[in-house]
């Protein structure tokens, strides 16, 4: 067969949004992945922690931006700060414990100290060497341009042009966080568990959605017993989109059934309910979490991802960042959340499933690595990566209907609607060579059939 | 059974022994992939635990590891491990099928303790791993375990282990430690 490779980067789509066809390359190609970095990491709102993992000034918390490392610091001022972790000097970083609490960040190179809020507070040699010729005000920690928090989620973009975070959000990405965030006071229960998979992040993202693949990638975890193979391949299907990416997919409910579980419910105390299944659904079905879910979102037990790449797990009991480190690389982080008022019983309970389920030695997340990794693997091949990847399941079959509340969403059979719409946002993003240009041209959330 | 202090020379080599020949067989059979014949070696209230390890700095290294109840790799008691090993027997576990080949060192071997029938051990521990054509995995780290002898047997009641990575560099964690 004749053998063409077309320059990736110069080509007009990636992504066909008729016919659901996606260019492979842009799974390893160091040129888009280069692109990335500039054009969705440095200019998204991404997640940097919960405030309860800082809870008192100099508690800090290291994080990235796409490649940039960042320090998240509770300042003296009790502000959140999120600083790059490079000293303005020589560029080596000043802070090297991931996690901790600190009065100052000290370079290990030359001893150049900053506050908390990245002021450089002091530099050796400054009137021997220097001989006050240094202007210490204009060479502190560079400084995320806008730093935010919804509901106790901290976000930071490395863009001043960046809209508002909850206008980025969105109603999809706010009912994302919401979906943590409304059961409660809760907490970041200690432990992140990091781990490095040889895929490209996009992978790892549009997995989340897929609710095709559980049955078959996670068939061991379902013949053990530990979950029903309803779980894991359920029939009613929500899928809501939002503008910039922002996507829920996976499992929702009717508004009969709903209603049956809010009757079932009401009234017990459904964080110590005995039965797991039944307390993912529980905490979903009371007034409170309808009145801030909305009376759509309340019916989602999916997951939602905000975009680019923070996904949360269906309960709202965990969420998992995608770090992308290379174009053939991403970091796994998990963090999970408890409510400060639930029993030691169901807080071991929650804290069991989390360990079991996900992260690198968890039953669901054993069999996904490979799967990324060689589906990234075929994208450097000449022929394997110049095949389209097939996201084509579902489109032009669904509707998506507007609720009287302002939600909308699409109800059908598992798909591909949020696969496809995370990358016509992300294509969008990759075109667009400004805020203003994103604002201007990205897609509105689609109406009608889809 | 006599506390550790009061063993003479020759008990102390006995059990160093007895023990190191029970952590040999369990790893050997870890190795050839026989693990309803190390559950079989595992006692009903075993705990089977591997915290999460975190860079902090000297002064904060209290902080290291994060504690029992908190978030682990591994968190397991013995009706868990015996749902790992069904999974791992249930035909599709796709990450250890082809299977991976792993083998076990342990090194470093001191008995620490001794209290009734339990004996606490510490001990290093290398797990090598290889998975397809490429994929090359290893983890070291320390482990300490209580072995309990039952009928003259020992059975191993407790394993905890801390590895050494922070950032763990692994697909995944399919195998046992």
């Amino acid at each position: 067969m004749p053998v063409s490779a077309p320059d990736v980067i110069a080509r007009e789509s990636w992504f066909d949004v008729d016919t659901g066809q996606l260019d492979r390359r842009i799974f390893s190609d160091q040129q888009i992945y280069q692109e990335e970095l500039k054009k969705i990491f440095a200019r998204a709102w991404n997640f940097m922690c919960h405030e309860s993992q800082i809870p008192d000034p100099g508690s800090f918390f290291l994080n990235r931006i796409g490649e940039d490392h960042v320090i998240v610091v509770r300042d003296r001022k009790n502000q959140v700060q999120v600083l790059l972790n490079s000293c303005a000097h020589r560029g080596n970083t000043v802070c090297r414990a991931e996690q901790g609490k600190t009065r100052s960040f000290f370079c290990s190179y030359h001893g150049w100290n900053y506050d908390l809020d990245g002021k450089l507070l002091a530099i050796p040699g400054e009137k021997d060497f220097y001989r006050n010729d240094v202007d210490k005000e204009a060479l502190g920690l560079t400084k995320a341009a806008q730093v935010s928090s919804y509901k106790g989620f901290v976000f930071a973009t490395l863009d001043a042009a960046a809209p508002p975070l909850e206008e980025y959000l969105g109603w999809v990405g706010r009912l994302g966080i919401d979906s943590i965030a409304a059961r409660g006071e809760i907490e970041v229960v200690d432990g992140i568990q990091k781990n490095r998979v040889r895929c490209n992040w996009k992978l790892a993202v549009d997995n989340l959605f897929d609710w095709y693949h559980p049955k078959v990638t996670h068939g061991s975890a379902i013949r053990t017993g530990v979950m029903s193979e309803a779980d894991m391949y359920p029939m009613n299907q929500m899928v809501m989109l939002g503008e910039y990416g922002h996507a829920i997919g996976g499992p929702g409910v009717s508004e009969e059934k709903q209603a049956q579980l809010e009757e079932k419910f009401h009234g017990k105390n459904q964080s110590d309910s005995a039965d797991r299944r039944d307390y993912h659904n529980a905490w979903k079905t009371s007034h409170k979490a309808r009145e801030i879910l909305g009376p759509v979102g309340v019916r989602s037990r999916g997951h939602p991802n905000i975009f680019p790449n923070l996904w949360i797990t269906l309960g709202g009991t965990q969420a998992c960042l995608r770090i992308p480190c290379g174009p053939l690389e991403t970091e796994l982080w998990w963090f999970t959340f408890a409510e400060k008022s639930m029993s030691p019983a169901a807080r071991r309970d929650l804290i069991q499933a989390a360990t079991h389920f996900f992260g690198p030695a968890g039953l669901l997340e054993q069999d996904d690595g490979e799967n990324w990794s060689h589906s990234t693997r075929a994208s450097i091949g000449t022929v394997t990566g110049n095949r389209p990847v097939q996201l084509t399941m579902g489109q032009g079959h669904d509707e998506v209907k507007l609720d009287p509340s302002g939600q909308s969403s699409i109800e059908t059979v598992v798909n591909e609607h949020a696969q496809r719409w995370t990358y016509r946002s992300w294509q969008e993003w990759m075109k667009a060579d400004s805020w203003e240009a994103l604002i201007e041209n990205h897609s509105p959330a689609p109406s009608g059939v889809i | 059974m006599a506390v550790l202090d009061e063993m003479c020379i020759q008990e102390k080599m006995l059990l160093q022994h007895e023990v190191e020949q029970f952590l040999y067989h369990e790893a050997r059979l870890l190795d050839e992939r026989k693990f309803d014949d190390w559950l079989a070696l595992l006692t009903d209230d075993i705990h089977y635990w591997m915290p999460i390890r975190r860079t902090t700095t000297a002064r904060e290294i209290d902080d290291e590891f994060t504690k029992p109840g908190a978030m682990a790799f591994f968190d397991d008691d013995k009706k868990y491990l015996e749902i790992r090993v069904k999974k791992m027997a249930a035909g599709n576990a796709w990450s250890e099928d082809p299977p991976s080949r792993t083998r076990h060192f342990v090194t470093n071997i001191r008995i620490v303790d001794i209290q009734g029938d339990d004996i606490t051990i510490e001990a290093n521990f290398h797990l090598y791993r290889t998975r397809l054509d490429s994929d090359e995995d290893s983890w070291i780290g320390h482990r300490k375990d209580v072995l309990r002898r039952i009928d003259g047997n020992f059975m191993l009641a407790c394993r905890h282990i801390f590895l050494e990575q922070t950032l763990i560099m692994s697909q995944n964690m399919s195998n046992l430690f």
